[in-house]
C-alpha cells in the first residue's frame, strides 16, 4: 500500500514528519480521514484529535489540535495548528479545573478557551478511531 | 603625572569590564544560536500560511467584517506605527536605529496629513517614545522574552491590534524592526500589516498557478479566508518578534566584540604607559642617589 507524507507545524515547530498511511483530522464539518491519492482539499479545522496511522492501520500518535488548517493533495497532508500537544501527555484533572475556572468567566475570549478545554476533555474520553 | 598605583587601579578596572564584556559576548553567541534555531523553527508554518492566504486571497470580493484585514478600511487616514526593540541595551545601534527609523517614519507621515498612534514594543523603544511623544502611544509591550513564552506573546499583540482595528481606530498598520540578515547584520525594515500587502506573496502563486488551481474548500473559501487572516496577523507578529530577538543577540555580540577589542587594546597601551613611568622613576631615584653621593 502507498504511503502519504504528513507534516503537522505549530508556529514554534515541525511537531511531525514522516510517511504514514491514514490520517484523521477534525474538519470544520466533521472528520476527514486522509489516504493516499486523496483529492485536493483546502479545510479548516475544530478543536480535536489529530490521528496518524501506520500503512498497517494501527495508531502511531494522536495528537489535540486547537484549530488551525489542513492543505491536502494526492502526495501531501499538511496541517497548521496554533497548539499541538500529544493526547496522551493532556491530563484530565488539570482540564477539569481549567474548565471549571472558565466557566465563572465571562467574555468572549474566555468561551473560546472553554470550547477548546472541553474539546480537550472529549479527547482524553473517547476512543473511537483507535482501531480503524 | 599619574602614580603608579593610579595606573595600576585603571588597568585593574579595564581589565575586569574586559572580562565583562567577554563573558557578555559569549552568552549573546549562545542566545543567537537559539533564537536563530526558533526562528528557522517557526519557518514552515509561516510560509505555508501565506501560501495557503495567497492561494485564497483571490477570493476576497467584498470589505465586510474579518476580510477587511484583507482589503483595508478604504480609508488611510489613521496609522498605528509599532517599533519593535530589545527590552535591553548594550546591544550597539540596535535599539537607536529602530527609534530613529520610527521617528522618521512618524514625522514623514505627519507631514502629509496623517493621524498617527504608537505602540511601542520592548522597553528601549517604549522608553524613547515616552519621552518624545508620549501622547501618541496608545499601548505598549515589554518584557515578552520571545524565545521562552513563545507564541502566546505575539498573540497578545495582535489581539489588541486587531481589536483596535475592528474598533475603527486606525486604517494601515506598519512595523518596525530589525531583520536578521546574519549574525553580525541586521537591517531595518518596515513591514505593512494590516491590511495585508499579499503583493509578493502573488508572485509566488503565479509561480505555482498550476497546482493551486484546484482545491477544494471546507466549509468554503470565505469562512476560511475568515479564519486565515488574524491568525496570519499573529503569525507575522510572531516571526518578527523571533527576528528582532535574533539580531537583538547577533548585534549585542558584536557590540561586546569590539567593546572587548578595545579593552585589550587599552590595557595595551597602559601596560606600555606603566612601565615607562617605573622606569621613568626608577632613572630619577637613580640620579638623585648618584648626584648625593658626588656632593658627599
Amino acid at each position: 500500500m502507498a504511503t502519504i507524507s504528513f507534516d503537522l507545524v505549530s508556529p514554534e515547530n515541525l511537531v511531525f514528519n514522516d510517511e504514514v498511511g491514514t490520517i484523521i483530522v477534525p474538519g470544520k464539518d466533521g472528520d476527514l480521514g486522509i489516504l493516499p491519492g486523496h483529492s485536493k482539499v483546502m479545510s479548516s479545522l475544530r478543536p480535536g484529535r489529530v490521528m496518524v496511522y501506520s500503512e498497517d492501520k494501527n495508531l502511531i500518535k494522536s495528537f489535540f489540535v486547537s484549530g488551525g488548517f489542513a492543505e491536502i493533495n494526492p502526495e501531501k497532508c499538511i496541517v497548521l495548528a496554533e497548539s499541538v500537544v500529544e493526547v496522551n501527555s493532556l491530563e484530565k484533572t488539570s482540564i477539569e479545573k481549567e474548565i471549571q475556572e472558565l466557566e465563572n468567566k465571562e467574555g468572549k475570549e474566555s468561551e473560546e478557551q472553554l470550547s477548546v478545554a472541553k474539546a480537550k476533555l472529549e479527547a482524553i474520553n473517547v476512543n473511537y478511531y483507535d482501531k480503524i | 603625572m599619574p602614580s603608579l598605583k593610579d595606573i595600576k587601579t585603571q588597568i585593574n578596572s579595564v581589565g575586569s569590564t574586559k572580562k565583562i564584556t567577554s563573558a557578555m559576548k559569549m552568552v549573546a553567541a549562545s542566545k543567537l544560536r537559539r533564537s536563530q534555531e526558533k526562528a528557522e523553527a517557526a519557518r514552515p508554518y509561516s510560509s505555508r500560511l501565506e501560501e495557503m492566504l495567497s492561494s485564497l486571497a483571490s477570493s476576497a470580493a467584498s470589505g465586510e467584517g474579518i476580510i477587511k484585514l484583507l482589503t483595508g478600511t478604504g480609508n488611510d487616514q489613521n496609522y498605528v506605527v509599532v517599533p519593535v526593540s530589545a527590552d535591553r541595551g548594550l546591544c550597539g545601534g540596535f535599539n537607536s536605529s529602530i527609534n530613529r527609523e520610527t521617528f522618521k517614519l512618524v514625522k514623514s507621515l505627519e507631514g502629509n496629513g496623517k493621524k498617527v498612534q504608537l505602540m511601542p514594543v520592548g522597553k528601549k523603544s517604549r522608553d524613547f517614545f515616552n519621552r518624545v511623544m508620549k501622547d501618541q502611544i496608545i499601548e505598549s509591550f515589554v518584557d515578552l522574552n520571545v524565545s521562552s513564552t513563545g507564541y502566546e506573546s505575539a498573540l497578545n499583540i495582535s489581539n489588541q491590534l486587531q481589536e483596535l482595528y475592528f474598533d475603527g481606530k486606525f486604517d494601515k498598520c506598519i512595523l518596525v524592526f530589525n531583520k536578521f540578515k546574519s549574525a553580525i547584520s541586521q537591517e531595518v525594515t518596515q513591514q505593512q500589516l494590516i491590511p495585508l500587502d499579499v503583493s509578493n506573496s502573488e508572485k509566488e502563486e503565479e509561480k505555482e498557478n498550476s497546482s493551486n488551481a484546484i482545491y477544494d474548500y471546507e466549509p468554503d473559501e470565505e469562512t476560511i479566508l475568515k479564519d486565515l487572516l488574524p491568525k496570519n496577523v499573529s503569525i507575522q507578529i510572531f516571526k518578527v518578534l523571533l527576528e528582532s530577538d535574533a539580531g537583538e543577540q547577533g548585534a549585542r555580540m558584536a557590540a561586546m566584540d569590539n567593546a572587548t577589542r578595545n579593552a585589550g587594546e587599552m590595557i595595551d597601551s597602559l601596560t606600555l604607559k606603566y612601565n615607562r613611568t617605573r622606569q621613568a622613576f626608577i632613572t630619577k631615584e637613580l640620579i638623585e642617589i648618584i648626584s648625593g653621593a658626588e656632593s658627599i
